[in-house]
């Protein structure tokens, strides 16, 4: 057997046995419940004043995350201006 | 690029101000309904890019300034920074949501559990969707828009 | 049951155009196939109930990215050569 040959057992079986274990430990479409997951259902109305726990999520609580998206596509915007500059005249 | 057939045509021009008041309505409910921002920003931009493919890039070109939208992108940018850096002027720390309680807008908090939805809510939310929809907006469109009237030039000079 | 008969119905459907996105030699088909995979994963989003993410999937990857393929297809031949 060569090396290429067992490389690629190992890696299919890590694969395997990855996929399985992952089957068998979540069901599909039930998530782990945390913790703040009921604090944030249980004081997301009273703290902020939204109806939608997810906007206060993406927005409020975690909004830096947000600003880092919103940089992303900042910079996206200026490298394809920057590239195609030419174009302009 | 040239311009569709008449019958992409006549479907785009139907089908462009449903998806238009869908896509605002999914930016001013952000709050109350799922989506937001970035959700709504896409449904509007992909009308108007689909508007772009039906009728062909250099015709939009000559009607919007690239430099106009890329202006509305900045400005996306400063209000949803500036909103952020007003949070930490009046109430003491970046992010904070210092309209929820004692502002004029938005200032009506709900009571906990299944409420009806009530627009006047959610304090500084409201505000950061609309500037996160807007940067969204003249965002992805310019990057198509440069892109489609960049590959439709017949020569392209070294 | 009928939860998972969904599941499964949209994640075949899903790998399915996949596959013809990959094997079909016309590319603009591939296009329309992938844009019918985005919107079969969109849905499936929305059955999971992540209503957010579907939005945006749909909106970014059914429409976005198709129309850029399609702005790109246009300038090239339609049919891939042996």
């Amino acid at each position: 057997m060569s090396l290429r040959t067992t490389v690629a057992v190992v890696m299919f079986s890590v694969l395997v046995v990855f996929f399985v274990s992952t089957a068998l430990m979540l069901s599909f479409g039930d998530p782990m419940k945390t913790e703040m997951d009921d604090y944030i259902i249980m004081h997301t109305q009273n703290e902020t004043g939204t109806n939608s726990g997810i906007t206060t999520v993406v927005f409020d609580y975690r909004g830096f995350d947000t600003l880092g998206e919103a940089t992303i596509l900042f910079s996206a915007v200026s490298g394809v201006l920057m590239i195609f500059r030419r174009v302009k005249n | 690029m040239s311009q569709m057939s008449k019958i992409v045509r006549t479907l785009s021009n139907i089908a462009f101000p449903f998806i238009m008041i869908f896509g605002f309505y999914v930016i001013a409910h952000g709050h109350l309904t799922p989506g937001g921002g970035f959700q709504g920003g896409a449904v509007v931009a992909s009308g108007c890019i689909m508007l772009l493919v039906a009728y062909g890039s250099t015709w939009v070109f000559e009607k919007i300034k690239v430099s106009r939208l890329s202006v509305f992108e900045s400005l996306g940018a400063l209000g949803f920074i500036g909103v952020a850096f007003f949070g930490l002027l009046f109430g003491g720390w970046f992010f904070n949501n210092f309209l929820v309680r004692n502002g004029i807008l938005f200032n009506i908090v709900p009571k906990t559990g299944s409420t009806a939805a009530e627009f006047n809510t959610a304090g500084v939310l409201p505000l950061m969707n609309f500037a996160v929809g807007v940067k969204v907006i003249a965002g992805l469109f310019v990057i198509v828009l440069v892109m489609a009237y960049a590959s439709s030039l017949k020569e392209w000079k070294q | 049951m009928l939860f998972e008969i969904v599941n499964i119905l949209l994640l075949v459907l899903t790998v399915s155009s996949c596959i013809l996105a990959v094997v079909t030699k016309d590319l603009l088909v591939a296009a329309i196939a992938l844009a019918a995979m985005s919107l079969l994963l969109s849905l499936e989003f929305y059955v999971l109930q992540a209503p957010d993410v579907a939005i945006a999937e749909a909106g970014v990857g059914a429409c976005l990215s198709t129309a850029i393929m399609i702005i790109a297809i246009k300038r090239t031949k339609r049919m891939e050569e042996e």
